[in-house]
């Protein structure tokens, strides 16, 4: 379970250190997984995953040209992405989907998935802080407007950003898919918004994230083990599923450590 | 208006598109979406309801809006509010179930919407991330109150008893199909009260100059924390009484999957009706026609996302052309 959500938040990474506030990881993640059903049934697994990183960039790369070009509120932005994917889906999928297909979808090894999962926040954290491209990122996403006047296009570069960040929630919402091998509606049931919550509590640093989203794998593991067993069975299993939600809120009030939230999120 | 205008006819054509791939003639569709929503008394009725919930968390969206705060929580505010008013109508009723389930609600939704108020006015950490995770915890805290401490044992699913029909709030106007209750005209009255608040008395001109510009408003001696914490707080309040209402007049009890998402709609909502309280009641019933007219497209094998689709749509668009941040000059 840790996985998607590492992709995912992966995939918020890129996009909120540029300073793109990313509520959309969810619609991404969904619209990816619908489309990881709907072509890689009739068309293959690899073409599926095609068919998810390309949804998920498209859907990006409108939140890009909302909010960089037409200066739309990231969140009105993200919320509106969230809803056209959420809609998007469940009509393609009530369209094109196979209801009666046998074998569920065609699936990818999810070793695939997990070994990107586990290398590229090394990578991202290799690529912030080494690299030059990556270094103009952190600073687009610090303040926009000293970096415009370090010749620097805040527009470009989050561009490239939205685009990875595509690319994660796309590899996010086929590896939901290639678990179970079924997809259905509103398959990511709010992983987006726990991928995001990872992330700010990880201070928006990616091994941290990392560490994170598979702690809450390792967590929703141990309580379906556990669920039925008697032990702990005074704790609702509500409490447990609430719990990645209620450290965020306690991480926001600045209660862990001190605020690392980009000083730029959300500027135009 | 024209831009209303305009945006009504993209959405439109974007139906019409999805008619062409889902094999349904776009104009007869189009007659079906209308005919479903307003073409008989019964319909007109579905419509209003449909309306009635949007127009009071339309409110409470538009007022943390107008104080610059994006409630993103109003659908966990909502069911939290729902969750408290049927606890109380349950034990109370008649006259003084209604009032203390309506206060009960508006007291469970400021105090779910209030965390995410604080840590924004005193902590400085994102509204949008802290509501979106109270909503999470909400969902997952009323499962809970169903699963075992309100559930009703004489019911398989997960839901309350019903409330009694002397706790129900009246009809205005009963002529059945067409029956008008007493929660849409509530819905009208709060629109009305926040346009006059926000225009007539001192704190809603602080809390508006606290949107517009929180630095200016702290230099002319406006206390911007209390006027964040206070929007935030009565925006959760107004939340609250929309699920309260919604038990009292419409649904007579709290179940699992009690909101539809009315409170991402509301966004919807409070966005396209633009600087005035007023435009919610139009933005309101443009949605409620939507869902109504949504589900008779449905019946005609149109599968329901498409509306979704179209209310996403018209977020973006309406967004495009009204809330455009100002680009500083570098």
């Amino acid at each position: 379970m840790g996985a998607p959500l590492a992709l995912a938040a992966m995939g918020g990474y890129t996009s909120e250190r540029s300073g793109v506030i990313n509520i959309g990881l969810e619609g991404m993640m969904l619209i990816a997984a619908c489309m990881t059903a709907v072509v890689g049934v009739p068309y293959g697994a690899v073409a599926g995953l095609a068919a998810a990183i390309a949804s998920a960039i498209a859907l990006s790369t409108l939140h890009w040209l909302m909010t960089q070009k037409f200066s739309v509120n990231h969140v009105i932005s993200g919320m509106g992405i969230n809803a056209l994917a959420a809609g998007g889906s469940s009509f393609v999928f009530a369209i094109y989907g196979d209801p009666k297909h046998e074998g569920g979808v065609p699936q990818l090894s999810v070793w695939i998935f997990f070994v990107i999962a586990v290398i590229s926040p090394a990578l991202l954290w290799l690529y912030a802080g080494r690299t030059r491209g990556g270094l103009r990122l952190v600073a687009v996403g610090a303040d926009p407007d000293k970096s415009r006047l370090m010749g620097l296009q805040p527009l470009q570069i989050r561009f490239v950003a939205l685009v990875a960040t595509g690319l994660f929630c796309g590899l996010a919402g086929a590896l939901l898919v290639s678990y179970v091998g079924v997809y259905t509606n509103n398959i990511t049931a709010g992983k987006g918004y726990v991928a995001l919550a990872a992330l700010v509590v990880s201070g928006w640093r990616p091994i941290p994230a990392l560490a994170v989203c598979l702690a809450l794998g390792f967590f929703t593991s141990l309580q379906y083990r556990f669920q039925g067993t008697g032990f702990l069975h005074w704790i609702p299993s509500q409490a447990w599923q609430s719990l990645p939600y209620l450290l965020t809120i306690i991480a926001l009030a600045g209660f862990l450590g001190k605020n690392r939230t980009p000083a730029g999120l959300g500027k135009p | 208006m024209w831009r209303l205008a305009a945006l009504l006819t993209g959405g439109l054509a974007m139906l019409a598109g999805a008619m062409l791939i889902s094999d349904v003639g776009p104009l007869h569709a189009l007659r079906t979406l209308f005919e479903g929503s307003l073409g008989s008394p019964g319909a007109v009725a579905g419509t209003l309801r449909e309306t009635s919930p949007l127009l009071l968390a339309g409110v409470a969206v538009f007022l943390a809006l107008r104080a610059g705060l994006y409630n993103i929580g109003v659908e966990g505010q909502l069911i939290v509010g729902a969750a408290a008013a049927t606890a109380i109508a349950l034990q109370v009723s008649g006259p003084a179930g209604i009032l203390l389930a309506s206060l009960g609600g508006m007291a469970a939704g400021a105090l779910w919407a209030f965390p995410a108020g604080w840590i924004k006015a005193y902590r400085n950490g994102h509204e949008v991330i802290t509501t979106i995770m109270l909503n999470n915890i909400a969902i997952y805290f009323t499962g809970w109150l169903l699963s075992s401490p309100m559930k009703d044992p004489d019911q398989q699913s997960p839901t309350t008893g019903t409330i009694d029909a002397a706790s129900r709030l009246p009809h205005v106007f009963s002529n059945p199909p067409l029956i008008i209750s007493s929660g849409l005209v509530l819905g009208i009255a709060a629109v009305i009260l926040l346009a006059l608040w926000l225009k007539k008395t001192v704190a809603g001109y602080e809390l508006e100059a606290v949107g517009a510009n929180p630095v200016a408003a702290k230099y002319a001696g406006i206390n911007a924390r209390k006027s964040t914490l206070l929007a935030m707080a009565s925006s959760g309040a107004i939340a609250g009484l929309a699920g309260a209402v919604q038990v009292l007049a419409y649904e007579g009890r709290f179940y699992t999957g009690f909101s539809p998402g009315y409170g991402f709609d509301a966004l919807g909502v409070a966005i396209l009706a633009g600087s005035n309280a007023l435009g919610v009641i139009p933005a309101g019933l443009l949605f409620g026609i939507l869902a109504k007219g949504g589900t008779a497209l449905q019946i005609e094998g149109v599968p329901k996302g498409i509306t979704t689709v179209v209310l996403g749509f018209l977020i973006l668009f309406a967004a495009a052309v009204r809330y455009r941040q100002v680009k500083a000059v570098a």
